[in-house]
């Protein structure tokens, strides 16, 4: 095989294949029409073959490798970027035309790798001194791939004037159906629009921040909303390793979980005496990041949620092996089993962190509440199966008619409650929001607030727990106000 | 409707020309390689220039980090 043979082969496959089908078959003959992120991809495939094209004539100087170089890892980055687009999406969605069962933009992240692959084996095969060549005579191989190179470069220079137009119009986001029919094109200007910049787009989203929640009820979104006062009010003074992140209740033994960021501590009745507790390794495995609420799933299980939706299950053992559950706590190593430690999936809560979980034992519900953010501002409640701890239902709740409740403004919504704790008692959800220190009632059956109650005195709560007919909200410091339930 | 930026030629149709005329000066006119590999490296940060553009949005990958 002479020198240059790979190389050339290469480069045919590369005009051949991906260049040359995608304008003359999926263009021309199918009408598939690239969006303006598309055809940054072709045309970096096209740059690539022509680099390689300027090997074969010129012979591999080193501002050639290093150009090929560039362009394939610039263009593995577009690949991925375009890919992640869709790659979230279920199974066979994704945009435009689809080949051998993988969309167009995510073929070129395998190309462009392939690409890099090539030229590592080419330069393996490099002799010294090949790469100070002069121009060569092309051989007939090497000229025919360079003309099949010209045709193609030709045809999608046509396919990117009808889709794309003259400068300065450039390609769309969303584009029309390719034809060479004139009344047919569409030339757009809007790439050019002023928009952000940003580095992670929708998905900078800023971390939940209870501080930041408007406490003051005279700010809530709900006209007239009757005051229910506090029956008294305490302090919890127990060995902490934090910031009370929530509060849970579990009748059947008279006990409390208090959560902190990463302490699950199981107290007595009172509220005086820290009976068990233990503080979990947040970093190990799935990341745990802040835990953000808990509750009882059964008299000795407590389920620890973190705000991003990850949750680790603990099971009460006085016979846990210390040396195994290293890997799990930080502290107090024989206390716990570990039961699983996982992920929450949502739908339309996806975009948003949680700081509120609820376990209703007669369905096996798990309750979360979402807490608003810049730009995701929606109180979703999405309940989760706890044999699979798989989502079962999603919804975001209405006022409740007949409840008297009613919004100040025509397009007022529950969207700025900021529900940092939850539970459940007698077939309703009761949510603390920090923002304007309301206790809300849901009725997850009908999906709909049922009650709403200012509690004055409130100073940003994180937690909920009832406890007969009383409920207790307990602020980060300890701050303990308990309030009758509402009706 | 903004002004466009008029003075930039940053399109797919313009890049391909390019393109082309430095494939066409590495076949017919290989004595020219200076000028088809500024061609080359010009197509090549056009290129970059317009994916940029189009993803000025969200600059890395928009996935979960």
């Amino acid at each position: 095989m002479k020198p240059y043979t790979p190389l050339t082969l290469a480069v045919l496959a590369l005009v051949i294949g991906p260049i040359g089908i995608a304008v003359f078959v999926l263009g021309f003959v199918h009408g598939d029409s690239p969006c303006v992120l598309c055809w940054a991809q072709r045309t970096g495939m096209v740059l690539i073959a022509l680099t390689g094209l300027f090997v074969i004539r010129f012979g591999p100087r080193p501002r050639y490798i290093g150009l090929a170089v560039l362009l394939a890892a610039f263009g593995i980055y577009m690949g991925l970027r375009h890919s992640s687009l869709h790659l979230w999406r279920d199974v066979g969605q994704g945009f435009s035309a689809e080949i051998f069962g993988a969309h167009t933009y995510t073929w070129s992240m395998f190309i462009y790798w392939v690409s890099v692959v090539m030229m590592g084996a080419l330069l393996l095969m490099l002799k010294d001194g090949q790469a100070a060549s002069e121009a060569r005579r092309l051989r007939p191989l090497e000229r025919v791939t360079l003309w099949l190179f010209l045709l193609a470069a030709a045809g999608n220079a046509v396919q990117a004037f009808a889709s794309t137009g003259p400068p300065p119009y450039m390609g769309q986001g969303d584009p029309v159906r390719f034809s060479f029919n004139p009344a047919h094109w569409v030339w757009s200007l809007e790439e050019w629009r002023p928009a952000p910049i940003s580095l992670r787009g929708r998905w900078a989203i800023e971390k939940p921040d209870v501080g930041l929640a408007r406490a003051d009820p005279d700010g809530s979104p709900l006209a007239a909303v009757p005051v229910l006062a506090a029956s008294r009010r305490a302090t919890i003074a127990l060995p902490l390793d934090g910031p009370i992140a929530d509060l849970a209740y579990n009748e059947a033994t008279d006990r409390f979980l208090v959560t902190t960021e990463k302490g699950i501590y199981i107290t007595d009745g009172a509220l005086s005496r820290v009976l068990r507790h233990t503080v979990v390794d947040t970093m190990f495995s799935v990341d745990l990041a802040r835990l953000a609420a808990g509750t009882f799933l059964a008299p000795d299980t407590v389920l620890a949620v973190s705000e991003n939706k990850s949750y680790v299950v603990l099971r009460e053992s006085d016979r846990a092996d210390a040396v195994a559950n290293f890997r799990y706590f930080l502290a107090s190593f024989d206390r716990f089993e570990e039961l699983s430690r996982s992920r929450f999936t949502t739908v339309r809560a996806k975009m948003m962190y949680v700081m509120a979980v609820a376990f209703d034992p007669g369905t096996g519900s798990i309750f979360t509440m979402t807490v608003p953010n810049a730009k995701a501002r929606r109180l979703v409640v999405s309940r989760f199966d706890r044999r699979d701890m798989t989502l079962s239902e999603e919804f975001t709740p209405e006022l409740a008619p007949g409840s008297g409740l009613a919004f100040k403004a025509k397009d007022g919504s529950l969207d700025a409650f900021y529900v940092t704790g939850a539970a459940f008692h007698g077939g309703r959800i009761y949510a603390i929001s920090a923002a304007f220190g309301t206790l809300l009632t849901i009725d997850p059956a009908t999906r709909t607030v049922t009650s709403a109650r200012a509690i004055p005195g409130l100073d940003r709560p994180v937690g909920i727990a009832i406890k007969g007919a009383e409920a207790f909200i307990v602020d980060a410091a300890g701050g303990l106000t308990i309030v009758p339930l509402a009706p | 409707m903004p002004s466009p930026l008029w003075h930039d030629p940053a399109v797919e149709f313009l890049n391909f020309i390019i393109i082309f005329a430095a494939g066409y000066l590495v076949l017919r006119h290989p004595e020219r390689e200076r000028l088809a590999f500024r061609l080359l490296v010009a197509s090549s940060v056009l290129m970059a220039a317009l994916f940029l553009i189009g993803a000025r949005g969200s600059i890395l990958p928009g996935l979960n980090y």
